[in-house]
């Protein structure tokens, strides 16, 4: 990549400011077109049922006028800060600073984590919220081995963690399985469903994948929902067994962990329990993703994603590539869905709806797909940001649409866009995204 | 291993069609180990079809595909690979977000070569196409369309094939560029070997490169002969400039 000279950039800046202010003229325009009559003219029913009017033209000039500045303002930002100007106005010093942030970031990240029940192990609220953001990270670096590296564009993913939550439930309250053994089952089963999931579609990519899958997702819902018999219908499957300590269970009784570590006992060994089990599976995710990505299979899943006639032309058969993919996303899948079950002790189709899948769907996306740490920053950014703003109620769905579509503006790959190479020749040489334009050459 | 009579790969009355269209009406091709034979006729002659068809993608609807003598025209598309025949498609398709040294490392994954096999392979590529190496942590993307053409037939390479099916390497290249790629080709297979089969519009540098050429019309063979022959009937300026109407 040559850089580009800096004369080009004057000359287009100074171009673009005709361009921003023909731009937020228009805008006002509309705006003012919009608010003259919405807001510009008051009407209401009179005491005796006439109808009253008068006019606010104070109101819509402050609009429009706010609408004037704020779309200078976004232009300027769009063009200093997004994509396109990236690379011309972040200084070497604070590029050097980022990458050296870049490298350091995730481990930092996952020594806080361990220590997190140590640090809040008196806030209950935290550390239940950590669970949860864990949960999502586990389910993101899962779903990102399907769309993140595969591109396999799936909207049901919620029926795999549907299947891993129901294979634990009911293999636990009917046969009284404990949840090692069921752990790998449910991985399994949901393994097993996602290659059904896998063979009709097959031949489908894009709009028609993400339909057909999205339809899967449903399925599975409403197969739960009226098996009454088997899965308890709307009602869901109550009392599923909390898991224990290898055998050992954390609870107040004389078999129970405390009283065999001759410590005091408190409810919260169970939630530090549960936060370590969410972060071990969690990481085991990300451990085999990133075994699988320097792997033959995982290079084939990326390769697929780029180019599927290519990768035939190359002997590979992307049948099997594409089930491995589905089946070891749902695996994981399965995997988060039993713990949820466990840590829950009651599950029920509700849980399991579509927008589990476009939450899930949406970190991945957030995060920059097939980017391992992108993804667990958005899982953390989406779960806790989404509590962070509970205070604004209703308004919290505001603000984050608001907040995707800005990141979709400035960072169209996601927060980290970022794809580490798996081959090297002598050195790691990583290229960053920043230098790389969409669309391809 | 191929006795002197039997042809590396001989294609026999081959059809195959998409739906109701049919590219290739009864096509006979032959390639003998050591050769390079060029392909050449108008846009929708059935060229890349030809191509496309001995990996199986169309199906043949009749015809045979002997590689080495054996029947190959049911081969599923995947092992075809595996039979050491290697293609470089049409429009390059290279993996535009992996670096040159992945996509060329999916050339070598699918045929499972030695670690050893594998870098011998790449320093041969890399001797042939020295950009490649200069630009092996890059994304294949940010490539020029010379080096994406480089990096489609290293990664076709990589599998360490006895045949090379090319599928208009010079589409959309300076003719300096092209005529890097048609030198590279041309050593390949003194040097190497490797037989290969050049699908071309270029009719007049694949005819020069290549010891035989067939000229397609309208899904079925017209003329065929040594390069140099063909370069010099009348009709095959006619035959490639007017293309389906000729034949």
């Amino acid at each position: 990549m040559t850089p580009i000279p800096h004369k080009t950039t004057h000359a287009s800046r100074t171009a673009g400011l005709t361009y921003i202010l023909k731009k937020s003229l228009l805008s006002a325009l509309v705006a003012l077109v919009l608010f003259s009559l919405m807001v510009g003219v008051r009407t209401e029913a009179g005491s005796d049922g006439q109808l009253t009017y008068w006019t606010r033209f104070g109101e819509v000039a402050a609009l429009v006028a706010g609408v004037f500045g704020g779309s200078i303002v976004i232009e300027l930002l769009r063009q200093w800060i997004g994509p396109a100007g990236a690379e011309k106005l972040v200084p070497p010093a604070v590029q050097s600073g980022m990458s050296f942030v870049g490298r350091y970031l995730a481990p930092a990240l996952l020594i806080f984590t361990l220590l997190v029940p140590v640090i809040f192990y008196n806030q209950r609220y935290i550390l239940d919220l950590a669970i949860l953001v864990l949960t999502y990270v586990m389910l993101g670096w899962g779903l990102n081995v399907v769309v993140g590296l595969a591109g396999l564009l799936d909207l049901g993913y919620v029926a795999f963690y549907a299947v891993g939550a129901y294979s634990y439930a009911l293999l636990a309250t009917n046969f009284g399985w404990s949840f090692w053994v069921c752990l790998p089952l449910a991985g399994i089963l949901a393994a097993f469903w996602g290659v059904l999931l896998g063979f009709p579609v097959l031949r489908l990519r894009g709009d028609y994948l993400a339909i057909v899958t999205l339809a899967f997702g449903e399925i599975i819902r409403l197969v739960i929902i009226n098996w009454q018999s088997l899965t308890g219908g709307p009602n869901g499957v109550p009392g599923i067994p909390r898991p224990s300590f290898f055998g050992i269970p954390l609870d107040n009784s004389d078999d129970g962990l405390a009283a065999k570590l001759g410590i005091e006992y408190s409810p919260t060994h169970r939630i530090v329990f549960l936060f370590y089990l969410i972060l071990a599976l969690a990481l085991l995710t990300n451990w085999v993703t990133i075994r699988l990505r320097r792997l033959p299979i995982g290079r084939a899943w990326e390769a697929l994603r780029e180019d599927e006639v290519a990768c035939r032309a190359l002997g590979i058969n992307t049948t099997t590539t594409k089930l491995t993919a589905f089946a070891t996303g749902a695996m994981f899948g399965g995997f988060a869905g039993a713990f949820f079950a466990t840590r829950q002790g009651f599950i029920s189709p509700e849980s399991f709806t579509f927008q589990e899948s476009a939450l899930v769907l949406a970190i991945v996306v957030l995060g920059g797909m097939g980017s391992q740490l992108g993804v667990a920053l958005a899982a953390l950014a989406m779960i806790g940001g989404f509590e962070l703003f509970r205070g604004l109620e209703t308004y919290r769905m505001l603000v984050f649409g608001m907040a995707m579509v800005l990141i979709m503006i400035w960072r169209p790959r996601g927060l980290i866009g970022h794809r580490a190479p798996t081959v090297y020749l002598t050195k790691a040489q990583a290229i960053s995204s920043d230098l790389v334009k969409e669309g391809h050459g | 291993m191929t006795s002197a009579s039997t042809p590396l790969l001989a294609i026999r009355s081959l059809r195959a069609a998409y739906g109701k269209i049919e590219a290739l009406k009864g096509v006979d091709v032959e390639i003998n180990a050591g050769e390079i034979v060029a392909l050449i006729g108008a846009n929708g002659a059935g060229k890349s079809t030809l191509m496309m068809t001995i990996f199986g993608k169309p199906r043949a609807r009749a015809g045979q595909i002997l590689y080495e003598g054996r029947d190959i025209t049911d081969v599923p598309t995947h092992e075809i690979a595996h039979l050491r025949i290697a293609q470089s498609p049409e429009g390059r398709r290279i993996f535009p977000r992996m670096s040159v040294a992945e996509n060329l490392q999916m050339g070598a994954d699918a045929t499972g070569c030695t670690d050893s096999e594998r870098d011998a392979t790449l320093a041969r590529v890399f001797s042939l196409f020295p950009r490649l190496k200069e630009r092996y942590a890059q994304r294949g993307g940010t490539l020029s369309g010379g080096e994406q053409q480089m990096l489609a037939i290293g990664r076709a390479l990589m599998s360490r094939p006895r045949l090379l099916l090319l599928d208009e390497p010079s589409l959309g290249l300076a003719p300096l560029i092209a005529r890097q790629i048609f030198d590279a080709i041309r050593t390949l297979n003194r040097q190497d070997g490797l037989t290969v089969l050049i699908v071309e519009q270029n009719a007049n540098h694949a005819l020069k490169l290549a010891h035989r050429g067939y000229v397609m019309v309208n899904g079925l063979i017209t003329l065929a002969g040594t390069g140099a022959e063909l370069l010099q009937r009348p009709e095959i300026r006619a035959a490639y400039l007017e293309g389906g109407r000729h034949g």
